[in-house]
């Protein structure tokens, strides 16, 4: 029941926050509601068995008999640190957008914990149409966001995201119908002493099936699902060249749209990679590899060469999620231990990184209302709490030693060397430009002659408040505690990482002791 | 040939018995009382109990006649199945939400209201004799009841020109369609000497190799119900229609009538008149991409939003059409129970967007405030903020005519495709899905506007509870039926097959 509770219950909040009589208790009380979601999870996290490889708390019933088509939750290493994370950052948004939404306040929160049931479900539904539910549901609240409480341009923002996502993932759904008609042909089940054929959905059983696959034929059935999949989950990463969608939803969207949005919808794509492409399809992986490592290079060199230039400041946040998620993919995509495992590794710390750094930029476009590099400047002096929050953050996104990003990366690093040194060398650059893009950007905000914002007599400027402190605390150290101590992380998920690089090619999952 | 009318004749068409003296009742009593209208909420519930007592004795006598060997009447003119039931429920459950619908609107609830109730209920018999037809010239004789009494209503209102305009329109095509489709009746009736649709099924495979005349008049039969199912290329009349005509007749058009059209269209696809005729496959596959293409480009440029769900209606025809084309590629025997089967795809799509399309009509009535208006998507603006429950309903509405999870729509576009696809339609299949990405532009337009626009939206009136609470259940029974869907397609299922069937082949799939 636990698995149950955990997805269901920011349902059953959304529509209780809907009646809460008073505007003023809204926040409150969806705070708390957050955060007894967080209890939940931290609960489920105790129970949780890092020996086994399997699926625990599996809770299976039939949903719809004539495709035995499943209520489905299970979790397992994979899947566990991102859902800590999704509850995790929720009482941070709430938090975190005390004052910034104003405007329908209810309706907000309600989108909010929407889309968290949706991006739970995407990460524990085991069963392929229940999955691809998840995935769907997920653009509503989010469109909402944006479209309601994002910026000027809000409204072409939410629905290029919407059509974006939308026109990857119908390709999906078909590939899902024809695996579903494939296990009909394959697969043999029993039923009191009987053996029979039967429709599935079951992602246990999609495992198990040949999907027929020539070498060099592209419209062989496993290619093609394949791309069909892969499309899917690339344009939510989203990789070059299919990311346009997310520098202008990020930039429109409100502050917690653009934490939730990079610190976890983004993750649903490389999730799926890993859950989904990756094990279903071990031939078309192994064919195609090469071309997503290269796009995933591209995407870290040119994602920061554009940071580099963005005048806007949550631009720049923005493209920097590009080529950080590029590093994740080439990670994912090596296939080697310590590859997917910084893949998985990089998606928590870019999560807590870059979500910290849109509530810091956020922060600062509250006190200033401009988000254009250039009129800021000489804050250090002037906002010193503020400055040193935001430098913790911007070190962890560099992958300075000692913070979460420095292992993250160097597993990535290690897991491309050992995949190709082409591959490796130029995403060691990719670094480098990260560097220089965090470090300019911070200089020019932060240090240097104050700047048209900082000498605004009429705006004077305030240091953190006692709740942005709280807000920004667990984010710091969360990204000392992951960067000094990864093994109290990694020993977790590390049986279902190695079970999947080692049993690649003929991938059983199952459920295990829970 | 001598027929004897039997009282079991009698009793299986009791419903339409009940229906048609229950449509008499209201002008009786207006004539009665010097021609003026009396208790438009009084004459309200009579057309509804009708069409509720004729729904209950429609049940029954399905239930009595399911296990019977013979579920025919009047020597097989007529047939009581389960497509017959769901259909013919479907209808009338819409024609009675189309009642509360006309009595809520300011434009159809004047004086000739009493009228009103008595054409729809006809128009409701005609489906009635529609789904049961189980011989062709039957089928034509519910058809044009049916229709007849559509461009009645149409024409009907006094004030509005537009209206004059769409029922000429209507009925001149409509004509010129029943021609085309008992031109091909008469085709059909020289190839087998028999009107009954049984025997066109049984001696199809063998005629289709024999005889071009044959398939002449079928495929002339297919092209008159592709008018009446607004297929492309003969959907033009549906923008300027529905858009004429007061919207609670859009709304009883774009759903019941439709619904019903595309079961006699079933029961022709029925024949598997398609595995025996490539040519005629090839045509029905471009009509249906068309038809998908066409209508959701349509419906794009709209800013009339009648005329946009006009659009959208002609390319979910398409989607069903797909639907209609897996049917008749179907074996006739065997994998019923693992796969699925396309007819209770169709029907379970028809049902779903039944329901969707009644929602977002229903709420077009709430701002007509009277016969001229023009509903522009833009009229929409500040929705959200000023009826946040209506809002909120369109939304969940729209959100399931695009087919996003985990709404009714979805899980009809999931079925339908799925049984396609089991047929071998992967290009069709994936133009549909393609074409509801387009889709999902001008369905999350409104949604915009009402959420994302500032405005002030006028209602025309400040009562229509009846409306609201059709908004509000539509919206309610679009998620609920989506939870659901799995038992509604078997509800479906298991009326389709018959009791005997169902159980042969549950233990032919066991002992696979």
């Amino acid at each position: 029941m636990i698995l149950t509770t955990l997805v269901f219950l920011p349902l059953i909040f959304a529509v209780a926050v809907m009646f809460i009589p008073r505007a003023s208790l809204v926040r409150p009380i969806a705070l708390g509601l957050a955060i007894i979601e967080f209890l939940v999870s931290l609960f489920m996290l105790s129970q949780f068995d890092s020996k086994t490889t399997g699926l625990q708390f599996v809770e299976q019933y039939p949903w719809i008999h004539r495709i035995d088509i499943s209520y489905f939750l299970g979790i397992d290493g994979i899947s566990l640190w991102l859902v800590m994370l999704t509850t995790f950052l929720t009482p941070i948004v709430i938090l975190g957008s005390w004052n910034s939404i104003q405007d329908r306040v209810k309706g907000f929160h309600a989108c909010l914990f929407v889309l968290q049931t949706a991006m739970l479900g995407t990460f524990l539904a085991m069963d392929a149409i229940f999955f691809y539910m998840f995935w769907e549901l997920s653009l509503v609240p989010m469109y909402f966001m944006i479209g309601i409480w994002g910026g000027q341009r809000r409204i072409y923002a939410t629905v290029k995201f919407f059509i974006f996502t939308m026109a990857g993932s119908i390709l999906m759904l078909l590939g899902i119908i024809y695996m579903i008609l494939l296990t009909k042909e394959q697969l043999v089940f029993q039923a009191g002493g009987a053996d029979y054929r039967a429709m599935s959905a079951s992602l246990l059983d999609f495992y198990k099936l040949q999907i027929p696959f020539v070498s060099g034929d592209f419209f062989s059935p496993q290619s093609l699902l394949f791309w069909a999949f892969a499309l899917a989950f690339a344009i939510k990463v989203p990789m070059f060249p299919v990311h346009t969608w997310l520098p202008d939803a990020h930039v429109e969207a409100p502050t917690p749209g653009s934490v939730i949005l990079a610190g976890v919808m983004l993750k649903m794509g490389t999730y799926g990679f890993l859950r989904w492409v990756i094990p279903l399809f071990p031939e078309a992986t192994t064919a195609y590899t090469d071309i997503f490592m290269v796009l995933g290079v591209i995407g870290i060199i040119y994602g920061a060469l554009v940071a580099m230039v963005q005048p806007d400041l949550k631009k720049l946040v923005a493209y920097s999620s590009v080529s950080h998620m590029g590093y994740i993919v080439i990670g994912l995509f090596s296939m080697n231990e310590q590859g997917v495992t910084g893949g998985l590794y990089q998606m928590l710390n870019h999560g807590i990184s870059t979500g910290a750094l849109f509530l810091l930029v956020g922060m600062l476009y509250e006190r200033t209302h401009s988000r254009e590099i250039k009129r800021y400047g000489g804050f250090a002096a002037v906002i010193p709490i503020l400055s040193i929050s935001f430098f913790l953050i911007t070190v962890s996104s560099i992958a300075v030693p000692m913070t979460n990003g420095f292992v993250g990366e160097f597993l990535i690093l290690l897991g491309a060397f050992k995949y190709n040194a082409w591959i490796g060398g130029f995403a060691v650059i990719g670094v480098i430009l990260g560097a220089v893009y965090m470090l300019w950007m911070f200089k020019r905000i932060f240090f240097g002659p104050k700047g048209e914002l900082a000498n605004d007599v009429k705006h004077p400027l305030h240091d953190l408040s006692k709740r942005e402190m709280t807000v920004l605390a667990p984010l710091i150290i969360l990204v000392f505690w992951m960067g000094l101590f990864p093994g109290h992380f990694l020993s977790y998920s590390k049986a279902s990482v190695e079970n999947l690089v080692n049993n690649r090619a003929n991938y059983e999952l199952q459920t295990g002791a829970k | 040939m001598n027929v004897a009318i039997g009282l079991k004749d009698l009793f299986s068409v009791s419903p339409l018995i009940a229906l048609f003296l229950a449509s008499l009742i209201p002008i009786t009593v207006k004539v009665l009382n010097g021609n003026r209208e009396q208790n438009p909420a009084g004459t309200l519930w009579q057309g509804v109990g009708g069409m509720l007592a004729s729904a209950i004795l429609l049940m029954t006598v399905y239930l009595l006649v399911r296990d019977q060997d013979s579920q025919t009447a009047f020597a097989g003119a007529l047939l009581i199945d389960g497509k017959t039931v769901a259909v013919g429920v479907l209808a009338l459950v819409i024609g009675s939400v189309s009642l509360f619908l006309m009595y809520d609107n300011p434009s159809t609830n004047g004086e000739q209201f009493s009228e009103l109730v008595f054409l729809t209920l006809n128009s409701v018999l005609g489906m009635l004799i529609l789904a049961a037809a189980s011989d062709l010239i039957v089928l034509f004789i519910g058809l044009e009841m049916m229709s007849l009494s559509l461009y009645l209503m149409i024409a009907m209102s006094h004030e509005q020109k537009l209206s004059k305009e769409a029922a000429l329109k209507y009925f001149i095509l409509g004509g010129v369609a029943s021609a085309i489709l008992l031109y091909g009746i008469s085709f059909v009736f020289g190839s087998i000497q028999s009107t009954s649709i049984s025997v066109m099924i049984e001696r199809t495979p063998e005629l289709l190799a024999s005889s071009r005349l044959f398939l002449f008049g079928i495929s002339l039969m297919i092209l008159g119900f592709c008018f009446k199912v607004s297929i492309f290329p003969f959907h033009t009349w549906v923008p300027d229609v529905y858009q004429g005509a007061p919207t609670p007749h859009s709304a009883f058009m774009a759903t019941a009538v439709k619904a019903v059209s595309f079961i006699a269209f079933l029961r022709i696809m029925e024949s598997k008149v398609l595995g025996g005729s490539p040519a005629l496959l090839d045509v029905l596959q471009w009509m249906a991409v068309l038809t998908m293409i066409v209508g959701n480009v349509g419906a794009i440029m709209q800013n009339n939003f009648k005329r946009m769900l006009a659009y959208s209606s002609v390319a979910h025809s398409g989607y069903v059409l797909v639907g209609l084309i897996t049917v008749g590629l179907e074996p006739t025997t065997g994998s019923i129970v693992v796969g699925l089967g396309g007819s209770s795809s169709v029907i379970f799509y028809l049902v779903a967007y039944s329901i969707m399309t009644v929602g977002a009509f229903a709420i077009v009535t709430l701002f007509e405030r009277n016969e001229n208006s023009v509903i522009m998507i833009d009229d929409l603006a500040g929705y959200a903020r000023k009826k946040p429950l209506m809002a909120l309903s369109l939304t969940i509405c729209l959100l399931s005519l695009a087919g996003i999870p985990p709404t009714l729509g979805f899980f009809g576009k999931f079925y339908l495709f799925t049984s396609a696809m089991q047929e071998g339609l992967i290009f069709l299949s994936l133009w549909g899905m393609l074409n509801s990405v387009i889709a999902v532009y001008y369905y999350l337009r409104p949604i915009v506007v009402m959420y994302m626009r500032e405005g002030e939206p006028v209602e025309a009136g400040k009562g229509m509870s009846a409306t609201r609470s059709t908004v509000f259940l539509c919206a309610v029974l679009i998620l609920v039926l989506g939870a659901l869907s799995g038992q509604l397609f078997m509800l479906i299922e298991s009326a389709l097959t018959s009791g005997p069937a169902v159980a042969a082949a549950a233990t032919e799939a066991v002992t696979n």
